[in-house]
């Protein structure tokens, strides 16, 4: 080639070079057009582009026939891979989601308990519920489902301060847990702008946290278990009534030196 | 026993939750995790030969306290109203947040803590006392430890 270039050109060549030019003039022209379109983005975008769409188009037209089989065997295999991790991710979820679930099944069977021994008779069980004064429907399921209360709080309402506790488990500090309480209820509160609403329930699985709020102090109760509709009116009831005592015994100014006479108070609430 | 609710306030960085942790735990991290609403914990303290217990509400930073929803802090015995001395902007409002604290909470005993402490010198303290409009209560380091368990003696002191 070098050669070549150094050599001078005969007539020949200059006619082969014409010749050349004669024959290849159209495919040279069509190269550089090629040429122009490859390095050009815009113009190759416009030539790609319709079959990149057409075939997107096929693929999401025929992807679950043509490789469904692939992808299905793929997941199936990774899962097998992963099993125990999964189950790891999975249960706990599960398991609280089954609670919840059963402890609304009791809930409402609880309930449908209640109205059919209301439109049902039996002596013996009148009977024992007359004596005893325990409610009938309270005696087919006694043994059966059993809500308990297990820690009460009286809260001092804008301060959060504990005013008295009892608790059935040694659970975490009494006074954090008013606290932190306490700042919960506020947020809701704030949060959505219930100036004539309090917060009334909090439930975390089967757990619920019935709170009841008066002037000065509000009431926090833990429960476990399923309740009735019906046990419910009781509860509030109930406090209703330990919220009275309380309100005696402190005269609207929270007095540390009654804190031991209230704190047994507490003690025979949740002993009840 | 007395019990005595406690807020730690100001903007957000300052060192409210590492005051809080170096207070109540005696632990200081480097790492910075921002407190979300509200923490509430307590410390037992004696003063004076009585016990206090010190309810102390660690609240989530805001640049404005206007911005804090007031209910966290109804029926507070005292406030710490934390700054950053490295960072001047901390304390950029520091005059109409404590008119705004005094005006909510008439009664209670409010301080102004000026927290990371360690990473001045003291001329660099000096000028930054000169430059706050409001006298600092308390210079600080949650790192260190220093003034820290002081601090909240005093207001417990003043709360009683």
């Amino acid at each position: 080639m070098t050669q070549g270039t150094n050599r001078i050109k005969t007539a020949d060549d200059i006619a082969l070079e014409k010749l050349k030019d004669i024959l290849l003039r159209n495919d040279r022209k069509e190269l550089d057009e090629i040429r122009s379109i490859l390095n050009d983005q815009n113009k190759l975008a416009e030539k790609v582009n319709p079959i990149l769409r057409e075939h997107f188009q096929f693929l999401k037209d025929n992807f679950s026939s043509d490789y469904e089989t692939i992808i299905n065997d793929l997941v199936d295999k990774k899962l097998k891979q992963s099993e125990k991790e999964l189950l790891d991710l999975i249960y706990p979820s599960l398991g609280k989601m089954i609670s919840k679930y059963v402890t609304l099944q009791m809930s409402s069977l609880k309930e449908s308990i209640e109205e059919s021994v209301k439109s049902s008779f039996s002596f013996t069980r009148s009977f024992t519920s007359f004596f005893t004064g325990v409610k009938e429907s309270e005696l087919i399921i006694k043994d059966a489902v059993v809500s308990t209360i297990e820690e009460v709080y009286v809260i001092q309402r804008d301060s959060g301060l504990l005013i008295g506790s009892a608790s059935k488990n040694n659970s975490m500090d009494d006074e954090v847990i008013a606290g932190m309480l306490t700042a919960i209820k506020s947020f809701v509160e704030d949060a959505f702008n219930t100036e004539s609403q309090d917060l009334e329930v909090i439930e975390y699985g089967s757990y619920k946290l019935v709170i009841r709020s008066y002037y000065s102090f509000y009431i926090a109760m833990a429960i476990s278990g399923a309740m009735s509709t019906n046990e419910q009116v009781e509860v509030q009831e109930r406090i209703d009534t330990f919220a009275s005592y309380k309100m005696k015994l402190f005269k609207g100014r929270f007095d540390s030196s009654k804190y031991e006479i209230s704190k047994q108070l507490e003690q025979d609430f949740i002993d009840l | 026993m007395i019990s005595k609710k406690v807020i730690l306030t100001g903007s957000f960085g300052v060192g409210k939750t590492s005051l809080f942790n170096q207070f109540v735990h005696q632990k200081f991290s480097d790492k910075y995790l921002t407190t979300i609403g509200v923490k509430v914990n307590k410390k037992a303290v004696e003063v004076a030969g009585e016990e206090v217990s010190l309810l102390v509400w660690d609240i989530a930073g805001e640049v404005t306290q206007d911005k804090v929803p007031t209910s966290y802090f109804l029926g507070a015995s005292g406030i710490l109203y934390v700054v950053d001395l490295s960072r001047p902007l901390t304390f950029k409002n520091s005059e109409e947040d404590i008119k705004y604290l005094k005006e909510l909470l008439p009664g209670a005993i409010i301080k102004i803590v000026g927290n990371k402490k360690d990473l001045l010198s003291d001329t660099e303290l000096t000028q930054v006392q000169k430059s706050i409009s409001l006298p600092l209560d308390s210079t600080t380091s949650a790192k260190t430890g220093e003034n820290v368990k002081e601090l909240f003696l005093d207001l417990a002191k003043e709360m009683l």
